[in-house]
């Protein structure tokens, strides 16, 4: 297995090529998985969504690797000393794709009165906002009630999109026909859609970037059989798998296909996390001791391996390597059965069955939960999988209804935006699957957090976030699984894909195809 | 009996069914004594190659667990799974069509409609929609695969109770006054059972390839290890693994092979003169 | 006539609103609802985002009351609003429906005709080694898992050949137009229909070949046999016209599943039809369009149903139809 890696490693090497003169024109053909349901990213932020729409929309800044701020409809921005206020300057030359001038008006009305509506993670966010305001046609200001640490993070497309006010001032949003013919300033316009086939985006000639994009085109193509997406590669239908199109198992053989790249970039802002959710309140999960056992009984290196093709890390704690404020400095569990078999004699568990929820999509995550479990047998965990689809497993976690639950979920870059919100016990609720589901309650851990979002140095940051660290991972709350890696895989023609840290998402607008 | 055997046997294809039957029941009743280990234990590293270790002679899935041990515990499922939704698609569609034949009148006419409306629908996206909606289990699975089944049984029944119902035989119960129950079971029924195991043995092999499709569209039973999950499993890997789902369609095919078979043999013995029908 | 006709379209109403209605009861005993799901899918969601979904699709009404504005509807034709697609119902299915339909119905064609001459050329060489051959084969057809045959051929043909497209309808941004687009359809339809049409095959080839066999047992053929008409005469006018009526009776119902019946085929091959549109609309609760898929599937048997009955009628007077 790993000896089979090495050739997959030079390859993450030679992604990184040497930068030449872009070439205008040409088509991306891409894969989109699964369909998206709708384009118009101030209602839809789920992931093709935003992969396809992130081409359409735009927001007011880009991120690159490292989660550093870049400029997009904001060409230059201030944060005053006190962190309370942030000053954004626009582009001036900005058209939306139906021919109006693009303004601060639009930036006010898509930040406080469309998005707030529609919006549930960025409604959180902007909960520290105490007015959004336009002095000008192209500066808008953020005002903040206490100073918020990851505020510069949330202005990436997919958490806050810029939308058109003159088309969706007063209307019904949801049922506003234009939702079907997107309008944004990206750097592709929205041409067609034919449901079940393809979506086909074309360049933006008035794009304010002067000589953007480079790509006549993009067809985003749907495949609904992940078999079938890698022979759509393989036969030249398309150029362009974006992570997570075809199953993990095809990574390695497609990667070493002729003239194809594959790079695990592109994913820093998501960060990607996956563990189980262990339900804290009741059966044998609710014991610390068990939860612990679960950690030391798996063999995630293995998991990691065998289903993930060796890419992503075994995860560590609650926050990923690629977030900021990470430490590693926390109790590490090894895979070692013994110690697991220990916990679970001291606790004095008795054999009584948990029920385990593997994740809904697709053949990695069922495999995921068949590995898990046999690991838990083996220590003497009696576990029966529930199988069910993505609605019933939606409303399974959602009503507290399961012992054990795959998942994973988006980090955003900081850990208030995406990491709190899963261990804080003023989130656990009821009827939502992207809250403290587990229902872990802990006074401290909710202290820390919630003094780590406001301090304003990332020092003190960094000192509280490394402490909540430790204790969650002491306690483990939830079993943290591994940091997944999603590759992207493409032609080694195609150029400058994956510059930022959402990679696909808002990369057309920089790649382009060489001869 | 030995008229029956004589006439079974005359049908080479239908011997060669019962042969490969056997085969597979012994296989699965012996499967915990001849591989004690669990299918699902990961024994050796993944996509180890057919005939490249002796101990694991058909090698090894995505995650290393032995395809010869699944093929054995799996023979289990789909045998499990055929025989018992067919039998429940017997206890619905026998009296069915029993009550309808035999009353006639309006009871055949709700009856009938009754069967139709299950008729009209796709009966492979009905079980599909049936498996999503109350979760793919063992239990689901087998109602699903029944009630989409039954409509042939009670059509078979219905007629050949309809033909029955005029004999003299019949008539001649009915005016010495047994009950109609009485007459249905004791009577009629028994003269309806050859076209039924007919039809029975044909249902099993129809019930094992519904199976096997609803884990290929990712509806088993997750705690089953079925030909028709391997299948569902390996699909995503068959290019790089063409041995783990090469197998277990080759068991369900034989199995669903001899099945037929045998069920032309029975046909043959049974109702020399009568056309297959149901299907 | 007309008479009769009404009627059967009378019974057919009743039967596809019960079906509705049975579909509508079975659909939300799902656990989970669209709300759910499309919550699911934003990837961030409270229960205020939840709860104006569900007024927005006016999921927040009694159960019976929704079931009474989705009849209402169907009984004026609207098929309602798809929740995750945002487009109407009909729109949708008939988007799809000409995949469907041109996948299944050559599928179908060409089984009924390979299927019904193979069946006639083994029942005329009963017992030789090309009956022994066709029999076999049509048997081994029976048995393979459609699915697994369909993964197999595009292991085969597309793959490893490289002669077919292996998934997809056309080749998406070819842009052709006219002849070259039908030729690029025709080369992705031959190996799902060939797939789809195995089986069929199989099952037409059987029933043809043991109800030529049946009639030719019976004394109107022996009679004819007797009268010292030529063996081939016999085989077409009397055995084959009276041993055609199970399969045509077969091919009716058969005829009637096609706009359903196609799910695994098309999900193998990524072929965009409906019986992958009700596969999503069920995964994703989409109500509406499940219950559309559902009722055009339904209507499209009742119909199929109907014509079989009226041709019986025509072609045989005596058939009584109730």
């Amino acid at each position: 297995m790993l000896k089979k890696l090495v050739p997959f490693a030079a390859a993450f090497l030679v992604s990184t090529a040497l930068h030449a003169e872009p070439v205008m024109g040409g088509r991306a053909n891409v894969v989109i998985q699964p369909e998206p349901p709708s384009l118009m990213m101030g209602l839809v932020q789920n992931g093709p969504t935003q992969m396809v729409a992130g081409q359409i929309y735009e927001g007011l800044l880009r991120y690159d690797e490292k989660l550093q701020p870049m400029p997009q409809l904001a060409k230059s921005w201030e944060v005053s000393d006190d962190g309370l206020t942030y000053t954004f300057h626009l582009h001036d030359n900005v058209k939306w794709h139906d021919g109006e001038p693009f303004t601060s008006a639009d930036v006010v009305f898509s930040a406080d009165v469309f998005l707030r509506e529609t919006h549930a993670r960025l409604r959180t966010s902007l909960e520290h906002v105490e007015s959004i305001t336009a002095p000008d046609d192209t500066t808008v200001v953020f005002k903040l009630k206490q100073p918020f640490g990851p505020f510069l993070g949330i202005f990436e497309a997919g958490t806050m999109p810029i939308i058109p006010k003159h088309i969706y001032e007063g209307t019904d949003y949801n049922n506003n026909p234009a939702n079907n013919t997107p309008i944004g300033t990206g750097p592709f316009k929205f041409t067609e859609w034919v449901k079940g086939s393809h979506i086909l985006l074309t360049r933006n000639e008035d794009y304010y970037e002067e000589g953007k994009p480079y790509l006549d085109e993009i067809y985003w193509h749907v495949i609904p059989d992940a078999a079938s997406r890698a022979v759509a590669y393989e036969t030249g239908v398309v150029d362009i798998l974006p992570g997570g199109s075809i199953e993990n198992f095809d990574v390695q053989r497609v990667a070493d296909m002729e003239n194809t790249c594959i790079t695990d970039k592109g994913w820093e802002y998501f960060g990607p996390h996956s563990w189980m959710w262990l339900n804290n309140r009741e059966g044998p999960t609710a014991d610390a001791r068990f939860r612990q056992a679960v950690m030391y009984a798996m063999d995630r290196d293995f998991a990691r391996d065998a289903l993930w093709n060796g890419l992503g890390k075994v995860a560590t704690g609650p926050v990923s390597s690629s977030t900021r404020f990470y430490s590693d400095e926390v109790t590490q569990y090894d895979y070692d059965p013994e110690k697991a078999k220990a916990l679970l004699d001291e606790m004095g568990y008795d054999g009584e069955t948990v029920r385990l929820l593997p994740l809904p999509y697709g053949e990695t995550w069922q495999r995921w939960a068949e590995a898990v479990k046999q690991n838990l047998e083996e220590v003497g965990v009696n576990v029966e999988i529930v199988s069910t689809d993505v609605a019933g497993w939606n409303q399974k976690l959602a009503e507290w209804d399961y012992d054990m639950a795959f998942t994973y979920l988006y980090q955003y870059g900081d850990p208030a935006l995406g990491v709190a919100r899963s261990y804080i016990s003023t989130n656990i609720a009821k009827g939502s699957q992207w809250n403290n589901v587990e229902g872990y309650e802990n006074a401290d851990v909710d202290a820390l957090f919630d003094k780590a979002a406001v301090a304003v140095t990332d020092e003190e940051r960094q000192e509280l976030y490394t402490q909540v660290q430790q204790k969650l991972v002491d306690d483990v709350p939830v079993a943290w699984l591994l940091e997944l890696g999603f590759p992207t895989i493409y032609r080694c023609n195609v150029k400058d894909l994956v510059t930022t840290a959402i990679g696909v998402n808002d990369g057309f607008k920089d790649a382009y195809i060489e001869e | 009996m030995a008229d029956f055997w004589k006439r079974f046997s005359r049908n080479r294809g239908a011997v060669i069914g019962v042969a490969i039957l056997v085969v597979v029941l012994v296989v699965a009743i012996l499967a915990p004594l001849l591989l004690p280990q669990s299918p699902w234990r990961m024994v050796q590293r993944p996509f180890l190659p057919p005939f490249s270790m002796d101990q694991y002679p058909l090698g090894t899935d995505a995650l290393g667990r032995d395809v010869l041990s699944g093929l054995a515990y799996g023979a289990q499922v789909s045998l499990l799974v055929g025989l018992v939704s067919t039998l429940a698609a017997l206890l619905i569609g026998i009296p069915m069509g029993a009550l309808a034949g035999y009353f006639g009148g309006w009871v055949d006419d709700a009856l009938m409609r009754f069967t139709e409306f299950f008729q009209t629908v796709p009966s492979f996206a009905l079980a599909i929609v049936l498996v999503a909606i109350f979760q793919p289990s063992i239990y689901s699975i087998i109602a699903a695969i029944a009630i989409v089944s039954w409509p042939p049984v009670a059509r078979l029944v219905r007629g050949e109770v309809l033909s029955l119902r005029s004999r003299e035989y019949v008539e001649a119960a009915i005016l010495s006054g047994q009950s109609n129950l009485t007459i249905i079971l004791r009577q009629v029924l028994p003269n309806t059972i050859s076209p039924i195991i007919v039809l029975a043995s044909l249902m099993v092999a129809t019930a094992i390839l519904l199976e096997s499709a609803l884990s290929f569209m990712g509806l088993g039973d997750p705690n089953m290890m079925s030909w028709g999950y391997m299948i569902g499993a390996a699909r995503t890997v068959i290019r790089q693994a063409w041995w783990l789902s090469f197998f277990p369609g080759v068991a369900i095919l034989l199995t669903v092979l001899a099945l037929n078979l045998i069920g032309e043999g029975l046909n043959d013995a049974l109702n020399p003169r009568l056309a297959r029908r149901g299907k | 006539m007309l008479r009769f006709i009404l009627m059967r379209l009378g019974k057919a109403a009743i039967i596809l609103i019960a079906i509705l209605t049975l579909n509508f009861f079975l659909i939300h005993a799902a656990p989970g609802d669209p709300a759910a799901v499309m919550a699911g899918e934003a990837g961030a969601a409270d229960a205020k985002f939840i709860a104006q979904l569900r007024e927005q699709f006016g999921l927040d009404k009694p159960l019976l009351v929704q079931l009474g504005i989705y009849l209402k509807g169907v009984i004026q034709l609207d098929l309602g609003y798809s929740y995750r697609q945002q487009m109407p119902v009909a729109d949708l299915i008939f988007q799809r429906l000409p995949a469907t339909l041109l996948l299944t119905v050559s599928a179908f064609i060409i089984s009924l005709f390979l299927g019904t001459l193979a069946g006639v050329l083994a029942s005329a060489r009963v017992g030789k080694w090309s009956d022994t051959l066709i029999s076999s084969l049509a048997l081994l057809f029976y048995a393979t898992p459609l699915f697994w045959a369909a993964l197999m051929a595009v292991l085969l043909f597309s793959v490893y050949l490289n002669w077919l497209p292996g998934f997809g309808y056309e080749t998406v941004g070819a842009n052709y137009t006219g002849f070259a687009r039908a030729l690029d359809i025709g080369k992705h339809l031959i190996l799902p229909a060939a797939t789809l049409g195995l089986f069929f095959m199989a099952v037409y080839m059987r029933m043809t070949r043991a109800s030529m066999l049946e009639v030719s047992q019976l004394d109107f053929v022996k009679t004819a046999r007797a009268k010292g008409l030529k063996p081939s005469i016999i085989q077409r006018r009397h055995i084959f016209r009276n041993a055609m009526l199970p399969v045509v009776t077969l091919a009716g119902l058969q005829a009637g599943q096609l706009v359903g019946g196609a799910v695994l085929t098309e999900t193998v091959f990524a072929w965009p039809g409906i019986g992958r549109l009700m596969f999503e609309a069920l995964a994703q609760r989409d109500y509406n369009l499940l219950l559309g898929v559902f009722f055009v599937s339904a209507a499209m048997v009742l119909l199929f149903n109907l014509v079989t009955d009226i041709l019986y009628r025509v072609v045989d007077p005596r058939i009584r139809v109730a």
